[in-house]
């Protein structure tokens, strides 16, 4: 077997122009695929998934949207309402609100944290004869931070009523 | 070459050393400030501190995933393919990927604390969880049997689609709903409802997680320009040998 070192091809004008061209359209081929999948990714995204990913229902949509159905398993998402708190040792009642629409909830237990009235929640349970019975609840905090004021805090009764009244 | 493999220092310069020595002074505001200066938040209370390494290594890690797609593509586009560029995404993914994980348990300890969940599935815990395994996938890729050129091109693909997920765990939060709050700075309407000392301190934040980063990139960076060189002297010596064999045979 011939093993020695060939001289390099030297190819013609043509060849050369053509080859470089190939060159060009292979390294750029990988950038438009991507972009092609990029576009066809958030066409999907944001056209096909929203009510398949959304986390929740708001309190207004319980019975009306899609996936919101009164006879299934719910999350809902609405704020405490001031001064509608009330806690037993095994249970704890609030009305939440989202859009001028109310419902009565009822959690078993204490939700504990960062829990209070005035705050966004996402309460996790079924609806039965028109109250929405809960067995877990998240804070939903919002994307405001603002410097704790003891004085405002106490005249509102709740930090999150002392900020939603600003 | 070899001057690089043998010196005790081979990975620092004074520029490395100015920069270690800033991110220091900067990440010593950042634990003074977040943890004493600044003040409780009205509903969080003491757990907004918690923002100021949380936010702070999200955005790192983002910029290492955006360094790395920028550094994959000037190697597939360049004409000369240099391995450095091969080298820095791989040392940016590296470091992305320690920041988000960083981010991950961060999070979890905050949500914990205020939705009263280490963990839920929502948009954007699901999006960013998923952008850490794929990085962690690129990571993977990397450590395949084969040639350096190889390896830059695997990856190089892998991690220009990668980037593609960055803006759907951005806007998560915009285009579904999410138990995870929207964002305070980075927000469409551009109102950034946060105090000005917090935000002062998460700027800071920042900017030390940013120097750490390049920090962390330029000195392991030069770590695998180092393995580079040790596996083609494996190479070239392997190569001596069986010449060598044959010469006596």
């Amino acid at each position: 077997m011939d093993l020695s070192p060939r001289p390099p091809d030297q190819p013609d004008e043509t060849s050369r122009g053509s080859s470089s061209g190939a060159r060009a359209r292979r390294r750029w081929l990988p950038v438009i695929i991507l972009s092609l999948l990029g576009v066809g990714g958030i066409v999907i995204v944001t056209q096909f998934l929203t009510s398949a990913i959304d986390y929740y229902c708001n309190v207004d949509e319980i019975g009306v949207r899609e996936g919101c159905e009164t006879t299934s398993r719910l999350r809902v998402q609405g704020t405490v309402e001031q001064n509608s708190l009330k806690k037993t040792e095994t249970k704890t009642r609030f009305v939440m609100t989202f859009n001028d629409k109310s419902i009565d909830v009822v959690y078993s237990g204490d939700p504990g944290g960062v829990f209070q009235e005035c705050i966004a929640v996402v309460a996790h349970g079924r609806m039965v004869e028109g109250v929405f019975e809960s067995n877990r609840i998240e804070v939903k905090h919002s994307n405001e931070y603002v410097e704790k004021n003891t004085e405002r805090f106490e005249a509102s009764g709740s930090a999150a009523c002392s900020l939603a009244q600003g | 070459m070899s001057q690089l493999v043998t010196s005790t220092s081979a990975t620092g310069t004074r520029a490395t050393r100015v920069l270690g020595l800033l991110a220091i002074l900067v990440m010593l505001w950042v634990v003074i400030g977040g943890l004493v200066f600044t003040p409780q938040d009205v509903v969080q209370g003491e757990s907004v501190r918690i923002m100021y390494v949380h936010v702070p290594s999200a955005w790192i890690a983002y910029l290492a995933f955006i360094l790395t797609a920028v550094a994959s593509a000037s190697w597939l586009i360049g004409k000369k393919h240099s391995m450095g560029f091969d080298r820095f995404a791989g040392a940016s993914a590296e470091v992305g990927v320690m920041f988000m994980a960083i981010t991950l348990v961060t999070g979890s300890l905050w949500g914990r604390l205020t939705w009263g969940e280490f963990w839920q599935w929502d948009p954007r815990l699901t999006t960013t969880a998923f952008l850490f395994v794929t990085y962690l996938g690129y990571l993977a890729v990397r450590r395949l049997e084969g040639s350096a050129e190889q390896r830059a091109r695997r990856s190089a693909i892998i991690a220009l689609l990668a980037v593609l997920e960055i803006p759907l765990v951005h806007f998560s939060v915009v285009i579904w709903r999410s138990l995870h709050q929207g964002a305070t700075v980075l927000n469409p309407s551009g109102d950034v409802k946060l105090d000005d000392l917090m935000l002062f301190t998460l700027f800071s934040g920042v900017v030390g997680f940013t120097l750490v980063f390049f920090w962390l990139v330029l000195h392991r960076q030069r770590t695998m320009l180092l393995l580079d060189v040790v596996n083609r002297r494996g190479l070239d010596t392997a190569i001596a040998n069986r010449r060598a064999e044959g010469s006596t045979n």
